[in-house]
C-alpha cells in the first residue's frame, strides 16, 4: 500500500510539474481585476514591448505615457518589458492563462503569422495613418486583409565589419565603400585576408537558437541567390543547390566557424569585444546601444550577393491589440496608439526612440543623424518579408537546427542538401497543418 | 431519558468528530493546494494528452496518437536516451560524492564542518541563472577560464567549444549538474552520519572490526532511510533538468543535450503542441513513477 502510495505521489509530483495547459484560448477571456473598468470611468490598459531601441528603457516609455495622460487621463498604462529569450514564453503563458496583454509590440511573424493567424488579435485597419508605406503595410496585413500590426518603424537587418581590423589586414578593396555593399566573391576573399592577417574568428555562424537568425537566413540566401520562402508566403523553398552552395562554401572558408553554443547576442558581445571581426546581426539600434562598448570604428555592410546587389531582410515593429474581448479595453488601446502614431510630431519621437526608420514620409526624424543616414542606405536594398509565411516558428527552429547538424557535417554540397531539405520539409509539413 | 453510558458515549462520539473536523480543518489549505496545484494539473495532463490542443482553437480529440507519434519520433529516443545518461551519471555519483565529502567533513571539528556544509550548499541558494551564466562564461569557447588554463598547460592544442560540440555538452551539463545537486545531499549525510549510534560502533570496533567494515556493516545500515530520499530527490531532480538546458544549449548541438523536460517545454511553448507535450510528460512520470517505487522497494529489502 505504501509502495502504492508513494508511486501515485511522485506520478502526481511529475505530472504537476509538467502539465502543459490547452483548450483556453477559444474561451472568452476573463479580465484581470486589475484591469476592470472604474467607477470613475477610467480604464486600465497593459502594454507589453519586446526590446525595440528605447522602448525597452523605462524613462523613455514612462515619458510617452505621461505625455499621453496629459490628454487622456482617462486611460491608464501599465508596461512590462519583455526580452527576446524568454518574451514569446510570456506571452503565450499570459495567452492562455486569459490573461494578454492589451497592446504588444512587435513586428508582423508575431502579430501577424503567429498570434494574429490564431484569431487572438483585432483587426487595426481603420487606423493605418495615412502615407504608410505599401510595402511595409502589405507585410501587416494578412491574406484576408485584416491588419493586426500598426507598423511604426523598420528597418533593413545588415552586417557590420570591424573597419581597422579590415584595414590592416588591406581586406577594405575587396569592399565597395560607397554602397556598403560587396560580392560573394569579394566577400570570401575579404575573409581570407582578414584571417591571414592573423585573426581566426573573423565571422561565425551562430546557431545556438533563433535569436538573430535573420542575420544567418540573409547570410546564406544571399551568397548565391538562393531565397527562404516562395513569394506567395505559402511554402518555405531554402532546400536548394544556391543555398547548399552557399553553406558549403561557408564551410570550407577559413575564419568562418558554425558555432552552436552562441545564438546573435553572444555573436554581437564578441563582436563588440573584438573577438569576432564581423557580426552577421546586426542594425543602427546595435550601434547606438553598444556605442560605448566600441572602440573601433563599425563599417555597416549589406550582405554578400554574386552580383552585389543583395535581397536584405527587413524588420518591421509595430503596436498590435488582442481581442480581450473587452471594448473599453480595446477602446483605450487604440486611443494609445493613435495617440502614438497619428501625430506627425509624436509619431517623430516614438520613431527616433526605436532608433529605426519610419513607415512613412515624416518631418524631423533624425535631422542632422549622420549615423541613421548611413544605415538608411540600406533601406532600399530591402527585400521580401517572408517572415509571415505560415508555419514560421516551427521553420526557425528547424533553421538553427539544420545549420547546427551543417556545421559539424562534412561539408558536402550533396549532405547540406539533405539537411536543408529535411528541414524544409519540417516547415512547410507545419505550414501546411496551420 | 439517555443512561450515564448513552451520554458518555455520545459526549465522546461528539469529541471524536469534533477533533476530526479540526485536523481536516488544519489540513484544508494544503488539501486546496494539492488539489488545486497537483491533482487538478495531473488530470488536465493526462486529459490534454488525448488531444490535438494547440493555441487558438477548439482540441481535436485523437486518442492515443500522440503516444503513437511519439515512440515513433526519433528525437524523442534521443531525448530519453540523454535523460537516462543524466541519471545513471548523475544519482550514483551525487550519492557517492555526498557522502564522501559527508563522511569527510563530519570528522572535522564542528566550525570546519559548517563552513563546508555551507560552502557545498552555496550552489543550491545561489540562483539557477547565475550559476549557469558563470559556468557559461568560463566554458566559452573564445575566452573561457577552461580553454584558456587547457591552453597554457598544454592539455588542449586549440580551444574546446565545450557547450558547442555534441561529444563534450552533455558531459558538461552532467558536471554542472553535480555541482548543483550535492549540496543537499551532503548536509543530509552529515545528519545521518551524526544520528548514528555510537555504541554500536563502537561495540564493532571492540569486536575486531575495521573501519571500513564498521561503515559497511554499521553505519550504512543506519542511513538507509536518508539513502533512499537522496536516491529518490536526485532521481527525480536528473529528469527534471531543465533550466540549464535551456539557457545553456537549447537541447543542442544536434540534440545532444535534448532531455526529456526540455524536449515538453520545446513542444509545447516553442511549437504549441500541447497535446504532444502533454504525452511526454504522462510518460516522463510514469517512468521516474516505476524508477521511484523500484527504489524503495530496493530500500526497504536492503
Amino acid at each position: 500500500m505504501k509502495k502504492l502510495l508513494a508511486m501515485l505521489l511522485a506520478l502526481c509530483m511529475v505530472l504537476a510539474l509538467t502539465a502543459c495547459g490547452g483548450q483556453t484560448a477559444t474561451n472568452p477571456t476573463p479580465q484581470p481585476e486589475d484591469d476592470q473598468p472604474a467607477d470613475d470611468g477610467t480604464v486600465t490598459i497593459s502594454l507589453w514591448t519586446y526590446p525595440i531601441g528605447d522602448w525597452t528603457d523605462e524613462t523613455t516609455v514612462k515619458s510617452f505615457i505621461a505625455d499621453f495622460n496629459a490628454v487622456h487621463p482617462e486611460i491608464k498604462v501599465n508596461v512590462e518589458y519583455l526580452d527576446y529569450t524568454n518574451g514569446d514564453d510570456k506571452v503565450n503563458t499570459a495567452i492562455e492563462g486569459g490573461n494578454a496583454p492589451d497592446i504588444i509590440m512587435e513586428g508582423p511573424e508575431r502579430l501577424i503569422a503567429n498570434w494574429g493567424a490564431k484569431g487572438l488579435m483585432l483587426d487595426l485597419a481603420d487606423m493605418v495613418p495615412e502615407g504608410t508605406y505599401d510595402g511595409v503595410l502589405g507585410s501587416c496585413t494578412n491574406a484576408n486583409g485584416a491588419v493586426y500590426e500598426l507598423p511604426v518603424c523598420m528597418t533593413a537587418h545588415c552586417m557590420a565589419i570591424n573597419l581597422e581590423v579590415f584595414e590592416e589586414a588591406d581586406a577594405l578593396q575587396y569592399i565597395d565603400l560607397e554602397s556598403h555593399t560587396w560580392t560573394t566573391e569579394d566577400f570570401f576573399q575579404a575573409v581570407q585576408a582578414v584571417y591571414d592577417a592573423g585573426y581566426p574568428y573573423v565571422g561565425t555562424v551562430f546557431c545556438g537558437g533563433q535569436g538573430g537568425d535573420q542575420g544567418t537566413r540573409a547570410l546564406v540566401t544571399n551568397l548565391y541567390g538562393g531565397t527562404y520562402a516562395n513569394p506567395e508566403h505559402t511554402a518555405y523553398t531554402y532546400a536548394s543547390e544556391e543555398n547548399a552552395q552557399a553553406l558549403a562554401a561557408l564551410c570550407a572558408q577559413d575564419g568562418i566557424t558554425f558555432d552552436p553554443s552562441i545564438v546573435a547576442s553572444d555573436e554581437i558581445q564578441n563582436f563588440v569585444n573584438g573577438t569576432f571581426q564581423m557580426a552577421f546581426c546586426w542594425n543602427a539600434t546595435q550601434e547606438v546601444n553598444n556605442a560605448d562598448a566600441l572602440d573601433f570604428d563599425v563599417y555597416p555592410m549589406a550582405f554578400p550577393a554574386e552580383d552585389g546587389v543583395p535581397s536584405l531582410q527587413g524588420g518591421i515593429w509595430g503596436y498590435g491589440v488582442f481581442d480581450n474581448h473587452d471594448e473599453a479595453r480595446a477602446e483605450a488601446a487604440k486611443t494609445f496608439i493613435r495617440y502614438l502614431t497619428e501625430d506627425d510630431a509624436v509619431y517623430a519621437k516614438v520613431v527616433e526612440a526605436t532608433h529605426f526608420q519610419p513607415v512613412r514620409d515624416v518631418d524631423g526624424v533624425y535631422e542632422g543623424n549622420e549615423l541613421m543616414a548611413e544605415y538608411a542606405l540600406m533601406n532600399p536594398l530591402m527585400g521580401d518579408y517572408y517572415q509571415i509565411t505560415k508555419g514560421w516558428t516551427t521553420a526557425r527552429t528547424e533553421w538553427w537546427n539544420m545549420l547546427q547538424r551543417v556545421g559539424a557535417s562534412d561539408g558536402s554540397v550533396e549532405t547540406i542538401l539533405a539537411e536543408l531539405q529535411a528541414a524544409q520539409d519540417a516547415a512547410n509539413a507545419a505550414a501546411e497543418a496551420e | 431519558m439517555p443512561s450515564d453510558t448513552q451520554v458518555k458515549r455520545l459526549s465522546t462520539g461528539r469529541l471524536v468528530l469534533h477533533e476530526n473536523v479540526a485536523a481536516y480543518l488544519f489540513l484544508l489549505p494544503f488539501l486546496i493546494f494539492f488539489v488545486g496545484f497537483v491533482l487538478y494539473p495531473m488530470f488536465l495532463c493526462v486529459y490534454t494528452s488525448l488531444f490535438d490542443a494547440t493555441m487558438g482553437r477548439e482540441d481535436i480529440y485523437i486518442g492515443l496518437q500522440n503516444y503513437q507519434e511519439l515512440f515513433s519520433d526519433p528525437v524523442f529516443w534521443v531525448a530519453l536516451k540523454n535523460t537516462a545518461i543524466i541519471v545513471l551519471v548523475s544519482v550514483p555519483v551525487t550519492c557517492a560524492f555526498s557522502l564522501w565529502v559527508a563522511s569527510a567533513i563530519s570528522k572535522m571539528p564542528v566550525a570546519a564542518t559548517s563552513a563546508f556544509r555551507c560552502i557545498f550548499y552555496l550552489p543550491v541558494v545561489t540562483g539557477s541563472v547565475a550559476v549557469t551564466m558563470v559556468w557559461k562564461w568560463m566554458f566559452n569557447n573564445y575566452y573561457g577560464i577552461f580553454n584558456y588554463l587547457g591552453q597554457n598547460t598544454g592539455l588542449i592544442d586549440k580551444p574546446i567549444n565545450w557547450l558547442g560540440d555534441p561529444k563534450y555538452a552533455l558531459g558538461c551539463i552532467i558536471l554542472i549538474l553535480l555541482t548543483t545537486s550535492v549540496g543537499q545531499p551532503i548536509v543530509l549525510y552529515v545528519s545521518a552520519l551524526d544520528n548514528v549510534d555510537r555504541t554500536l560502533v563502537e561495540a564493532a570496533a571492540v569486536d575486531g572490526a575495521t573501519p571500513f567494515q564498521a561503515f559497511w556493516k554499521v553505519k550504512w545500515p543506519q542511513m538507509m532511510p536518508t539513502t533512499l530520499y537522496i536516491l529518490v530527490i536526485t532521481t527525480i531532480n536528473s529528469f527534471q533538468c531543465f533550466a540549464l538546458i535551456q539557457l545553456l544549449t537549447s537541447g543542442g548541438p544536434k540534440n545532444s543535450t535534448m532531455t526529456i523536460m526540455y524536449y515538453i517545454y520545446y513542444n509545447a511553448f516553442k511549437l504549441y503542441r500541447y497535446g504532444y507535450g502533454n504525452a511526454m510528460g504522462v510518460i516522463l512520470a510514469i517512468i521516474i513513477a516505476i524508477l521511484s517505487a523500484v527504489q524503495l522497494r530496493l530500500g526497504k529489502e536492503k
